[in-house]
């Protein structure tokens, strides 16, 4: 689109705007006149489908012999109209345009394509769950025609309550063929599951792929369907549109902080209680657009599960039975008094940052600086502080001239609507270029597949940066703010740049954006990767400017929060040399991981802040003394800081589970006991406190949180706008703090190499963990309708290792590593890199560490039945 | 398995065009050629080929006539019945024939020989009656030349017609005798 100001007169006033812009978007953001659209969707291509969109276009006359301008006797210029309406959606702004949008023809036709497309709809408007919120409705209202001149009797009749795979519903006979859903699919995931089957009146949706409707974005669909054709499976027949309150909130899920609303209602089934009936996206086009994960969206079941531990719980007479919360918090403040500066805390990824900030005021009390996170595995995060991508970037504005690397990371898995905003950017020209040890979804759409071996993508870093300096593709004018660059040089003198396309593509690129996991890395692997890739950004002048620098993906919804208030994986890992006298774990489920199984039982006492009671969060461990029952993000307000260094704010939905608190509540009852001031009375105080204490948050008060950034296209501004279910970005959109780069200090490059690594023995892999995105962890199993995507446990197996140890696909096998043995099914094929078995995380209630290690897999031989 | 049966021809296929999917109608051709009717392995087997998802190819074999996703008989006749053909009475012609060959609208004879079909537009309206048998054109048909062609068919398979009465129009008479 071309930036050039032009005059579009419409029904004959004449309104400023840019050329190139399509005429519904046109008339809507920059004349306030509704053009009625069905097909037309501002995050797809128009396809001019539905015919909705009709309006009356004309020209601006010339003469043909002198090229003047024919003026009528008023003297304004003659318009030459069209002989037949034209569709807005696939026409574009140009200078001398006019366009009419109330004339008979014009009215006539949204009549006519009204009744055209309900001469074939069921009208069952009183129990569908779209009523309410359907364009079709509204559309029908507002332009149709009041009576039919169908006979019912004669209306096609086609499929209904067809399963469109696990989570979404079919009704063919609502549906009006305006492939919404196909082309979101097609276009905006890549996932082509979808398709027309048959034609005209016969047309009908389909997915034969296996599974059906196979893509982890199927839920938007819902959304966008301007009908009720789509229904998911969560929210089908469960509530009236208008009968719910939509609370804003921000996904537990993930490092992205897809902001949501949550859909509530006093809810009969659930007894009487407000309950979450829908999770729908709420727009903010710095985070998720418009679009949330199935995970996001189906994955709120564990806010009112009945698996959630109910009441405290405190060790008596060696078992662990119900307490009162006066009696658990004086055993725990009794316990945390007598260790002292011998306690430790670890801090799971749900944990907001008012409940971080009270722990931290805990720890600061009784002088223990054992402030570690959940996740132990990661490495030290002040790169992402230097050069984090600039706050008020946008993947959205990424596209030719662009570049996104993506090393060390499946983005579909770890960070979904990343995933689409890369693989869109480079669908717009971006130069994506994928490094990992293994093969990903991603790699599709890159320029440019990096395959590594294990443990070296410090190396490919590396590479791409010596590549930059010895063919100066550095940036002059950055290089005058950065310290070490010579020391740099000099390091990276005779390093191997097989990557030199990617690295000129990259550091040439008018904006980078380096994602950067911890896929295969241990702490000392992933600090190095997080150096290196500053280490480029900085060298090529991608550092402190807006849509560029480096985005961490980090496993948990408020990792980045826990590094900001003082909390690190160093300080957990520190725990396995150091044991503290008393442990507690937030939110952790630290049993999950063998080593730390083991710390639960050479600490004194444990003391659990959790959701669930389960072995991960140490119920099966003697020393777990007391046991507190924690609220969800539903249950409470509270802030999560997404990778991004976005600071978002939530808002409580419902009421809590059982008699459960706010973290930062219970862990002030405890710091109350010891001596410490009363806590706040609600948790917008606990971060008035907070942002006077935290320099980064000194900004991040509540009310400032709570500010919308205006959005565009402003497709969640009203529901009948575009016609889909997105909520308006209503509650905040939240800030993000300034990275160092940002400001004018001096950057520090510093040369890093990949650390040593696993090194198998004889007969040994490495067994290297790997995140997927449906696990069994409590906080998504919960979502009983997840259970048939969620994979079996397994083992991905090289396919030369797996014929060296005789396994073949479909085995069960068990992985031995690091004292702890994994039961899973074995696939076999190349994904899995040579010498390397990936092991998903979460999937089998084992407890598996957390890094990589050497360990061994061991088919496991059926006992031959005795005849 | 089209892709090791028929690897050249595959081969072939794919080399007369510039993007993979454009070959996706010649290989759903060899697929109904091969099995009859476009099965939904076949569908499968296509996508692996191309690289697609499954869905697509059922798709496009679902937006075209001249692709069946059900069994259907040896021959298949196809008779267009939309109006220009319907004038020169193409619509009576039809359902003549669907009582000559005693099967149902869309469907195909007892013994597995005739698959009967309407389709639209065969671009041969001023030739009509017309139908396709597999594809191949017999225009300004009338019942006498089509029961010819029937018997010319039934001896190419060497499946005769089931008895001489199949030669009235009367489908009552034939039951009879």
């Amino acid at each position: 689109m071309t930036e050039n100001t032009v005059t579009l007169h419409i029904d004959g006033t004449p309104y400023q705007m840019p050329e190139g812009m399509n005429l519904v978007d046109a008339a809507r953001i920059y004349a306030g006149i509704e053009i009625p659209i069905f097909c037309y969707h501002p995050k797809m291509e128009p396809v001019g489908m539905c015919r909705m969109c009709l309006v009356d276009i004309g020209f601006e006359a010339r003469d043909r012999a002198t090229g003047e301008p024919v003026l009528n006797p008023d003297g304004t210029p003659q318009v030459r109209w069209g002989r037949k309406l034209e569709t807005g959606c696939t026409t574009r702004v140009t200078a001398g345009m006019h366009i009419r949008t109330k004339t008979q023809a014009v009215t006539k036709a949204r009549k006519d394509i009204l009744e055209f497309l309900l001469s074939s709809h069921p009208l069952d408007c009183p129990i569908c769950d779209k009523g309410g919120e359907c364009p079709l409705q509204d559309l029908t209202m507002r332009h149709g025609p009041g009576t039919s001149r169908m006979a019912f009797d004669e209306k096609k009749r086609l499929g209904k309550h067809l399963p469109l795979g696990d989570l979404i519903v079919l009704d063919c006979e609502r549906c009006i063929q305006c492939a919404r859903c196909i082309r979101f699919q097609a276009e905006v995931v890549g996932d082509d599951v979808l398709a027309f089957h048959e034609r005209a009146r016969s047309l009908q949706i389909i997915s034969i792929s296996d599974p059906p409707f196979d893509t982890y974005f199927g839920g938007n669909t819902a959304d966008v369907c301007p009908v009720g054709a789509l229904t998911t499976v969560d929210f089908r027949f469960g509530a009236r549109p208008w009968e719910m309150e939509n609370i804003p909130s921000i996904s537990p899920h993930g490092p992205v902080g897809e902001n949501i609303a949550l859909g509530v209602r006093l809810d009969r089934d659930s007894g009487g209680v407000k309950r979450v009936k829908r999770v729908l996206p709420r727009q903010n086009e710095e985070v998720n657009e418009i679009w949330i994960s199935d995970k996001t969206r189906f994955g709120h079941h564990f806010t009112l599960s009945p698996d959630r531990l109910q009441t405290p719980l405190l060790r008596k007479r060696g078992e662990l039975v119900e307490a009162s919360w006066s009696d658990a918090i004086k055993a725990a403040a009794k316990a945390v008094k007598e260790a002292g500066n011998r306690v430790g805390i670890i801090a799971g990824p749900m944990m907001t940052n008012e409940d971080l900030y009270m722990l931290r005021g805990l720890a600061g009390h009784v002088g223990s600086r054992k402030l570690g996170v959940w996740p132990p595995n990661l490495g030290d995060p002040d790169p992402v502080a230097e050069v984090g991508i600039a706050a008020g970037s946008r993947l959205t504005a990424l596209g030719k001239g662009d570049a996104v690397l993506v090393i060390a990371s499946d983005l579909e898995e770890e960070a979904p609507i990343w995933f689409l905003q890369a693989k869109q950017a480079a669908d717009r020209g971006a130069h994506l270029v994928v490094a990992n040890m293994r093969t990903t979804k991603l790699d599709r759409y890159a320029g440019h597949v990096i395959a590594y071996d294990f443990n070296e993508g410090v190396d490919v870093l590396n590479g791409l940066t010596a590549a930059a300096i010895s063919h100066r593709w550095t940036n002059r004018s950055a290089l005058e703010r950065v310290n070490g660059y010579d020391e740099l040089t000099a390091a990276l003198k005779g390093t191997r740049q097989p990557y030199k396309e990617a690295a000129e593509a990259m550091a040439k690129a008018r904006n980078l954006v380096v994602f950067v996991g911890d896929d295969g890395l241990d702490p000392e692997g992933h600090t190095a990767l997080l150096r290196a890739a500053a280490n480029f950004l900085i060298i090529t002048g991608h550092a402190g400017q807006l849509n560029n620098g480096l985005v961490p993906v980090w496993p948990g919804a408020n990792t980045q929060g826990a590094f900001d208030l003082g909390f690190s994986s160093e300080n957990t890992r520190a725990m396995l040399k150091n044991p503290p006298e008393v442990l507690i774990l937030a939110g952790a489920p630290a049993a999950a991981d063998p080593a730390y199984a083991a710390l639960l039982d050479r600490v004194e006492t444990v003391i659990s802040l959790t959701m669930f009671h389960n072995a991960a969060a140490g119920a099966d461990a003697p020393t777990t003394a007391v046991v507190l029952p924690i609220q969800s993000f539903a249950e409470r307000d509270g802030t999560f800081t997404s990778a991004m260094r976005r600071v978002q704010r939530f808002y409580t939905a419902h009421g809590p589970a059982g008699q459960s608190l706010p973290a930062w509540e219970a862990v002030g009852l405890i710091g109350e006991r010891l001596g410490m001031p009363r806590p706040p009375r609600s948790s917008a105080l606990v971060m008035q406190a907070l942002t006077e204490e935290v320099r980064l948050y000194s900004e991040m008060t509540y009310p400032a949180l709570a500010r919308v950034a205006e959005q565009f296209p402003p497709i969640g501004a009203s529901p009948d706008f575009y016609g889909g279910a997105t909520r308006s970005a209503a509650g905040g959109t939240g800030i993000a703090w300034p990275s160092r780069a940002e400001g004018r200090g001096k950057l520090t490059v510093k040369a890093v190499r990949a650390p040593e690594g696993v090194k198998p023995g004889p007969g040994e892999l490495v067994i290297s963990p790997v995140r997927r995105l449906y696990d069994r962890t409590p906080e998504f199993y919960t979502a009983t309708l997840m259970h048939g995507r969620i994979p079996e446990p397994f083992a991905a197996v090289n396919t030369a290792d797996a014929s060296r140890l005789g396994i073949a696909n479909g085995d069960s096998v068990v992985v031995h590593v690091a004292g702890a043995a994994v039961h899973v099914t074995a696939v076999v094929d190349s994904y899995a890199p040579e010498g390397v078995v990936l092991l998903p995380l979460y999937l089998s209630s084992e407890p598996m560490p957390l890094v990589p290690l050497a360990g061994t897999v061991e088919k496991i031989t059926e006992p031959v039945p005795a005849d | 398995m089209l892709k090791e049966k028929y690897a050249d021809r595959i081969a072939a296929i794919f080399a007369k065009y510039p993007d993979k999917r454009s070959a996706m109608m010649p290989l759903l051709y060899l697929a109904q050629e091969e099995y009859g009717y476009v099965t939904p392995e076949a569908l499968g087997e296509i996508a692996a080929l191309i690289g697609v998802d499954p869905t697509q190819v059922r798709s496009i074999s679902g937006f075209y006539t001249m692709f069946r996703e059900e069994p259907k008989g040896k021959y298949w006749l196809q008779v267009c019945t939309d109006l220009p053909c319907a004038l020169r009475g193409a619509e009576q012609f039809y359902q003549e024939l669907l009582a000559e060959l005693d099967v149902e609208d869309g469907g195909t004879t007892a013994d597995g020989m005739f698959t009967v079909e309407r389709v639209m537009c065969l671009a041969a309206c001023d030739r009509a009656p017309v139908l396709q048998n597999n594809f191949h054109y017999h225009e300004n048909l009338d019942m006498d030349k089509m029961r010819a062609l029937i018997r010319q068919w039934r001896e190419e398979a060497g499946q005769p017609a089931p008895d001489a009465a199949a030669d009235s129009a009367d489908p009552d008479d034939s039951a009879a005798g």
